[in-house]
């Protein structure tokens, strides 16, 4: 996952409404809608579905398949079926890892959206001395390999004793997703009209009290997108996981399980395991992106391009 | 705080930050409140991100054995990875990487974006399916290629009609294949940057250049090339920064044999399986010196020019 940067011009013309350039309204239906025209493209977009989803028609049926012949055959509708692999996974504790993953990536949502928001809100609205340098700095941070980050941080938590707990993991996510959430909300804070707060100071409310009874309400779509964001990028973490706890259940997480999954014959990979535990994980992500996927477009492209 | 509810207007709305102009009592509470607003953040990058990074630097001026630390070493840790070999191959391999996938994704992306902002029918069903790719976790997208491209049961080798052709073991086919893993998940995100950007392009633009008698080349290399120029900025910037730092593919796929140990997997195997804080902190510094320096170069270069050169239409 990567952020998004090029919010430091782009807050300051969208929130000025006399730079803003006019809207231009997509009025489509051009006059190119041949009816064949449409028939092709509409034809073309199968080539994206076919993409997008062919993986996961052979990750669905191999998981399904029984037996270490079927497993071995490369013609994917050759049986026998059933469910024989998702109880493997289910017996191999894979909840625990389930449950990891969940709690470690939801505490990082939490705490980075939080600590995310205040900072936006002072970067788009707030007078400040140092402004650019800060953004620069936020920049610099999302630019970081993490890689560079996993010797030092080996010894500080082996120091420290946060090897194979979870805030060793979910303190540096937290640190890592902070960029992006800075950029997408400070982006969608500067994008509410600023007439909103000034009414709230007039009658009365504190900069404080401005910020989390107006601005942060009107926010929340972006605030959102914000999270799911994080949200993905803790789950899918792979690099810092396999290091900080490569196999200590108590906090192993997906990612790491799904590579270190063994099966009967040391040495080999067991594709009917791994190929379970993988659907078990991808259902709901799909669920989350069919679900939001406009939240999480609005999220992916906020700051990185224009209105 | 500041509760002196002023009538007085606030600074126009993306002015520049008012510096000292308005020395008012309110500006400054608002000041400290703005202060208060980013400590957090400063604070947890700061100490997870920044002091990390000058800590790395100064184990990588220890000699060890093992993770025994045997003394100071000066640059000598720097001399050895600099005249060694396994640096300077996973410096090559990551650059082969990084320009062969962002180019692919770049190519795959922008059709698909073209393809998708065409399209009347089902747009909202493309764009979901286009972020399954992106929202699965890397592990898995790597798993299911490396069976997939498998020797036995080898799907894609029957697809193909390839026998049994070794994929993953040989060279440059590794390589190859994790660039194929790498294209396959990113390409939809590419696309989904780039369509964003093809929205915002006015229609009539297209119209009057049609009624001017352009052919759809001049309007894809004179219109939409240039209107898109942010955003494929930005998806170019993104796409290599993450390339360079890319990990979890070659782990997974290959553990790094066949040349495919990148940067980022020679960094972790000084951690891992050959435990030396010293050389794995020199590695580790180095990478962040490269990774960072491309990156800042990336901004600098195309960043700058599309600040000062901002199409105002």
């Amino acid at each position: 996952m990567s952020t998004l940067p090029a919010a430091t011009d782009e807050t300051v013309r969208q929130a000025n409404p006399e730079t803003r350039r006019p809207r231009r309204a997509r009025q489509g239906t051009v006059s190119r809608t041949s009816t064949s025209g449409a028939v092709g493209k509409t034809a073309m977009l199968l080539v994206i579905f076919l993409w997008c989803l062919f993986p996961f028609v052979w990750l669905i049926f191999t998981s399904l398949k029984q037996g270490s012949a079927a497993l071995s055959d490369p013609n994917l509708f050759r049986g026998p079926f059933g469910v024989q692999n998702y109880a493997a996974v289910l017996q191999a504790n894979f909840s625990y890892n389930l449950r990891n993953s969940a709690i470690i990536a939801g505490v990082t949502t939490i705490v980075c959206v939080v600590i995310g928001s205040f900072a936006a809100y002072a970067l788009a609205r707030l007078p400040f001395k140092n402004k650019v340098l800060i953004l620069s700095g936020v920049l610099a941070v999302s630019l970081f390999p993490p890689v560079a980050l996993v010797p030092p941080l080996y010894e500080a938590w082996r120091a420290v004793g946060l090897l194979n707990t979870y805030p060793g993991l979910f303190i540096p996510y937290i640190a890592f997703t902070l960029p992006l959430t800075i950029f997408i909300l400070t982006t969608f804070f500067a994008s509410i009209p600023k007439e909103m707060e000034e009414a709230a100071r007039v009658d009365g409310a504190s900069p404080f009290q401005a910020f989390y009874r107006v601005v942060l309400p009107l926010a929340a779509p972006g605030v959102f997108a914000a999270a799911i964001l994080v949200f993905v990028f803790a789950w899918n973490e792979y690099l810092l996981a396999s290091v900080f706890c490569p196999r200590d259940l108590a906090c192993q997480t997906v990612p790491v399980r799904i590579v270190n999954f063994t099966g009967a014959v040391q040495f080999q990979r067991p594709i009917g395991t791994i190929t379970a535990a993988c659907v078990i994980v991808t259902i709901p992500m799909i669920l989350l992106v069919l679900a939001f996927q406009r939240r999480i477009v609005a999220g992916l492209t906020a700051g990185g391009v224009k209105g | 705080m500041a509760s002196s509810a002023s009538t007085a207007p606030a600074p126009p709305a993306g002015a520049v930050p008012p510096g000292g102009e308005r020395a008012k009592s309110r500006e400054i509470s608002v000041g400290a409140l703005a202060r208060l607003f980013v400590a957090p953040s400063i604070i947890t990058m700061a100490l997870v991100a920044l002091f990390p990074i000058l800590y790395a630097a100064y184990l990588s001026l220890f000699e060890y054995r093992g993770r025994q630390q045997q003394g100071f070493a000066g640059l000598d840790n720097y001399v050895d990875v600099l005249t060694g070999g396994r640096f300077w191959d996973a410096v090559i391999t990551t650059l082969i990487f990084t320009v062969a996938s962002v180019a692919f994704e770049f190519v795959i992306g922008m059709g698909f974006a073209l393809l998708m902002n065409q399209a009347f029918v089902g747009r909202g069903v493309t764009r979901a399916t286009i972020l399954i790719p992106w929202v699965i976790p890397t592990v898995i997208s790597a798993q299911m290629w490396f069976f997939m491209l498998n020797v036995n049961p080898g799907f894609i080798n029957n697809l193909l009609g390839l026998g049994g052709f070794n994929w993953l073991g040989s060279e440059p086919w590794a390589l190859v294949s994790i660039i194929l893993a790498d294209v396959w998940k990113t390409a939809p995100f590419v696309a989904l940057l780039l369509l964003a950007g093809l929205q915002t392009i006015p229609e009539d633009m297209y119209e009057a250049a049609r009624v001017d008698g352009a052919t759809a080349w001049q309007r894809f290399t004179r219109i939409t090339l240039p209107l898109l120029k942010p955003a494929i900025f930005v998806a170019l910037l993104f796409r290599t920064v993450d390339s360079l730092r890319i990990f979890d593919l070659p782990a997974v796929m290959t553990g790094g044999s066949n040349g495919t140990t990148t940067l980022s997997v020679l960094v972790q195997r000084f951690i891992v399986a050959e435990p030396n804080p010293g050389v794995g902190a020199t590695l580790s510094t180095l990478t962040f010196v490269v990774v960072l320096g491309i990156g800042v170069l990336f901004v600098g270069l195309i960043g700058r020019d599309l600040v000062i050169g901002d199409p105002e239409d």
